[in-house]
């Protein structure tokens, strides 16, 4: 755990910034909190503990990497959904909801080896993890699941999250800053290759270089970010139509489009852009 | 952990602050082996990148998943790091 003390914008009001990582899920998971004071509230320490619980525990029941973890004994049929951890039930209906939202580009169902919501946990367990930390003396909490990120509050009051989204070009750079009072996800084809599949064809294809969206809830926008990036630019669509939800899409030639509310902020934005471009025309369903 | 498809290995040499020879073992998507190697890469880039990511002032970088080594090389290490200075 480490601690950090920085002068806040007034420069009487102390404030402090508590970090930890987890090695989960096969990633790094950065989780910060925020507040104001010499230092966190007793509390705080429970609650981030809590929080990498929530992580530990969301790997364990769902990683297709572990073994005997319930997920897979699903997926072998060695239990019944029924037999297997609530939260397992919980997640699949949450993964037919997206499923439906994005017209089928979110998919679980259709990846060989059987059920695989990976594409969905991240993002829900990352989620949970932030509401987990952010509580009672904390302005602000932030949990970030390998580029899956999850915000409750504000880092100061009055200033709210700003996030890089990589340049999938070049991953050390940024391509454009977001400004959000909720999460967002990006899917792409990056560092591991092309782990897409779409599920509309069978192929490992993926359409858009890096495809990204903020709402509400992290899980929700780890899947559609999935779907967005399999259907590309035309995935737009899905994502407008579905309420406080906005998507921003860089194809391979290093085009933008995104959704009309997309949350960009002019801030560092090493690309040289100076705005976004709107979404295109939308397509008929 | 298996990948059956993308990067197998990436083996690099720390020269100082810089990394160099380095070098991507891969599968492509013919399932054909590739190894390829990479122009050298100085690391005050990304500290470069990060600074000024920090100057904007902004709490995480979202981007395509990476594994636990690849954090190590991400933008969002170098904030992380950039934070205790």
């Amino acid at each position: 755990m480490r601690q950090l003390r920085h002068p806040g914008a007034n420069p009487e009001v102390q404030s402090w910034h508590l970090h930890k990582r987890e090695e989960v899920m096969g990633t790094v998971v950065t989780l910060d909190a925020y507040g104001e004071g010499a230092k966190p509230p007793r509390e705080v320490h429970v609650r981030a503990a809590r929080a990498r619980a929530v992580l530990q525990r969301a790997d364990a029941v769902f990683s297709t990497w572990k073994e005997h973890s319930p997920l897979n004994q699903l997926r072998r049929g060695e239990i019944t959904a029924d037999q297997a951890p609530p939260e397992v039930r919980e997640v699949l209906q949450a993964c037919e909801r997206a499923k439906f939202i994005s017209d089928g580009y979110f998919d679980p169902w259709a990846l060989p080896g059987g059920v695989d919501p990976t594409g969905y946990v991240k993002g829900w367990a990352a989620q949970r993890a932030a509401e987990m930390l952010y509580g009672p003396g904390v302005g602000g909490a932030v949990v970030n699941a390998a580029g899956d990120i999850a915000t409750c509050g504000s880092p100061a009051p009055g200033r709210p999250f700003r996030l890089g989204v990589a340049d999938p070009s070049d991953r050390r750079r940024i391509a454009c800053v977001v400004e959000t009072s909720g999460a967002i996800a990006t899917s792409g084809t990056s560092e591991r290759g092309n782990h897409l599949v779409n599920p509309k064809s069978g192929q490992w294809e993926a359409r858009a270089a890096s495809a990204s969206v903020t709402g509400p809830d992290l899980g929700l926008a780890d899947a559609l970010a999935t779907a967005l990036a399999v259907a590309g630019e035309e995935g737009l669509a899905f994502v407008e139509v579905t309420p406080a939800y906005e998507g921003f899409v860089i194809g391979y030639d290093g085009s933008w489009h995104a959704t009309p509310g997309f949350p960009f902020h002019p801030l560092g934005n090493p690309s040289g852009r100076t705005h976004h471009q709107p979404a295109e025309a939308k397509h008929e369903n | 952990m298996d990948y059956n498809y993308g990067v197998l290995s990436v083996s690099a040499t720390v020269q100082g602050t810089k990394l160099t020879n380095v070098t991507i073992a891969s599968i492509d998507d013919g399932g054909n082996f590739r190894s390829e190697s990479i122009d050298q890469q100085a690391v005050p880039v990304l500290e470069q990148e990060a600074l000024q990511a920090q100057s904007a002032n902004i709490q995480g970088v979202s981007g395509a998943s990476y594994t636990s080594a690849g954090f190590e090389d991400s933008l969002q290490s170098a904030l992380t790091q950039l934070g205790f200075r």
